[in-house]
């Protein structure tokens, strides 16, 4: 398969050739299909109707011959014939979770020339697999949150959110002492003087679930839980359902409702394809405990935002780290732990 | 007959018990209950990374704290102190400086004290005039600048312990070890330790035009 670099210009269509093992390497999650199918395949050999099926095609057509009349036009330049060549392979690339890692170095190496030829300026793109004897956990000191909200802000400017619409990962939730957890009473954009008389703040966002329901609804598999428990979704992908949204439990998934925009001397340059390189329209995100960051041994930007470390991040294989400290002497607990989601983000006191 | 025939019946639902049960109390799909498990059952062989992550933060000057089983890093402290070394104007006692410098500015003129209450502490539970350039214990014995949490622990001895294990306070490396964790001192003002109120960094005026 990795002989055979653009596959999808082979005319034996229908016979896709067998890999020996799943590229996401994750054998006990949900990746059900053992034989990797490139990307024409996993297209293609979809049974349908006649009426999606001349959808697709005309939908393919249009995209194509845009493609072919820019690449064969003898008007156009260079840069656009191979912006072209770049939007041919990239409408036409598989699933993220089947990609050998040669594949997922040329979807990185494409995504950071188009930008290039769009902006001019350089990125960094990562696809960084997750790494043997790591499960990301979280914790989160109730009694230490102020509620300043340093930790929103790092996000937004760390993970590339949309500004206008301020669509944010996190939520900071300020409720009342001796109501316990009252969602429905909990104001999450209060703006006066903190830490408010009276009050606790806790924060929530994506707690990724060790069994999560998001990933069991979604019909395309565009997302899916890593080896080291960050769950991911392929922004490529996903087909901008929302069946993620409704099954998730504690509201941590977000949706595109326009085009996310981040002015250009603000967009983090650092990124990794499944974590906060740029968006677009219609697709899903969410946290995911910063991916670029985690997965190079740094913590997610609202713990290093946190002025008052309320926030734990770490391994939970390893025993010495901080976080199987908390864990193993703090009375921690989870949110709706009577789901069975397992989230791994567990709320504790001082 | 009829008893031949209740006895079969009774014998087919056996099997079908027996059965439904075998099939119902297969494992095959996950090794594990739950997270709590798992991390049990994995971290059994947990091997330190042989190569660790570069080091974050690695341009902060560091000290290495010992306590017990635990054992990671803090930023050093005395070249942030920006007087330090205390001896360069302590010279002479305090009582002689006072008098000496009446018609001066007073140096240290910003800090307040406001720990505790002033039967509990005053400058001289952890300063003493006889050794400037350390701080001391209750039982007067000498505590390093670069090690104030020993100070700090004497009373705080419940934040003491979280802080060891890593529940209170804030990481300033990456999760990968090395730890490198500030100190009591890198948070809270030791003259006046509580944090104070202030207003939230953001305030999403878009929320609340989607809710009227």
């Amino acid at each position: 398969m990795s002989n055979n670099t653009k596959k999808w210009f082979s005319l034996n269509l229908n016979q896709s050739k067998k890999s020996a093992t799943c590229s996401c390497g994750n054998n006990e999650g949900s990746c059900e299909e053992k034989t990797a199918k490139d990307g024409y395949s996993q297209v293609m050999d979809v049974s349908m109707n006649r009426r999606s099926a001349f959808k697709k095609l005309t939908a393919g057509l249009l995209i194509g011959a845009g493609a072919v009349s820019t690449s064969c036009s003898v008007i156009g330049g260079d840069e656009s014939k191979e912006k072209s060549a770049i939007e041919w392979d990239e409408y036409f690339k598989g699933n993220y979770k089947l990609m050998t890692d040669k594949e997922k170095n040329e979807t990185v190496n494409r995504l950071v020339r188009s930008y290039e030829l769009r902006t001019g300026k350089k990125i960094n793109m990562s696809s960084k697999d997750a790494e043997d004897d790591v499960l990301f956990g979280y914790a989160f000191n109730i009694s230490k949150c102020q509620g300043y909200m340093d930790c929103v802000n790092a996000c937004i400017e760390e993970n590339n959110q949309d500004r206008a619409s301020q669509m944010q990962y996190i939520r900071i939730h300020e409720m009342e002492d001796g109501k316990g957890f009252n969602f429905e009473e909990a104001d999450d954009n209060y703006y006066h003087e903190v830490p408010a008389e009276g009050h606790f703040y806790m924060g929530t966002q994506c707690f990724h679930c060790d069994n999560p329901p998001c990933v069991e609804v979604c019909p395309v598999q565009a997302t899916w839980k890593e080896k080291d428990g960050i769950v991911v979704i392929d922004y490529d992908w996903c087909i901008g359902c929302r069946y993620c949204m409704a099954a998730c439990p504690y509201d941590g998934r977000r949706f595109n409702w326009k085009t996310p925009e981040v002015p250009e001397e603000e967009v983090n340059k650092n990124q990794h394809y499944l974590g906060n390189r740029l968006r677009k329209k219609g697709v899903m995100e969410k946290c995911t405990f910063c991916i670029q960051r985690s997965r190079k041994g740094q913590n997610p930007a609202c713990v290093e935002a946190c002025p008052t470390g309320a926030r734990t991040f770490g391994n939970l294989l390893d025993p010495d780290s901080t976080i199987r400290w908390v864990l193993e002497n703090k009375k921690v607990f989870r949110l709706k732990e009577d789901l069975g989601t397992e989230p791994k983000f567990w709320y504790y006191m001082d | 007959m009829k008893y031949l025939k209740i006895a079969i019946i009774k014998k087919v639902m056996l099997g079908t018990l027996i059965c439904l049960f075998v099939i119902s109390c297969k494992h095959t799909e996950k090794k594990y209950h739950n997270v709590m498990e798992k991390i049990e059952g994995e971290s059994v062989n947990y091997k330190v990374p042989s190569e660790s992550p570069s080091m974050i933060n690695a341009e902060i000057k560091t000290v290495l704290v010992e306590e017990g089983e635990t054992a990671f890093l803090i930023p050093e402290r005395k070249s942030q102190i920006t007087s330090y070394n205390c001896v360069e104007c302590h010279t002479e006692p305090l009582r002689v400086l006072k008098q000496k410098q009446a018609d001066k500015k007073a140096a240290h003129w910003d800090i307040k004290l406001n720990h505790a209450n002033s039967e509990t502490m005053n400058c001289a539970t952890c300063h003493t005039s006889n050794d400037m350039g350390n701080l001391h214990s209750l039982t007067s014995s000498t505590i390093d600048f670069n090690y104030s949490h020993k100070l700090c622990s004497q009373c705080h001895q419940k934040e003491f312990k979280d802080w060891k294990g890593g529940a209170h306070g804030k990481q300033l490396g990456g999760w990968a070890p090395p730890r490198l964790s500030n100190t009591c001192v890198n948070c809270h003002n030791p003259h006046t330790p509580q944090f104070e109120k202030r207003w939230p960094a953001r305030f999403n005026t878009e929320k609340v035009k989607e809710r009227q």
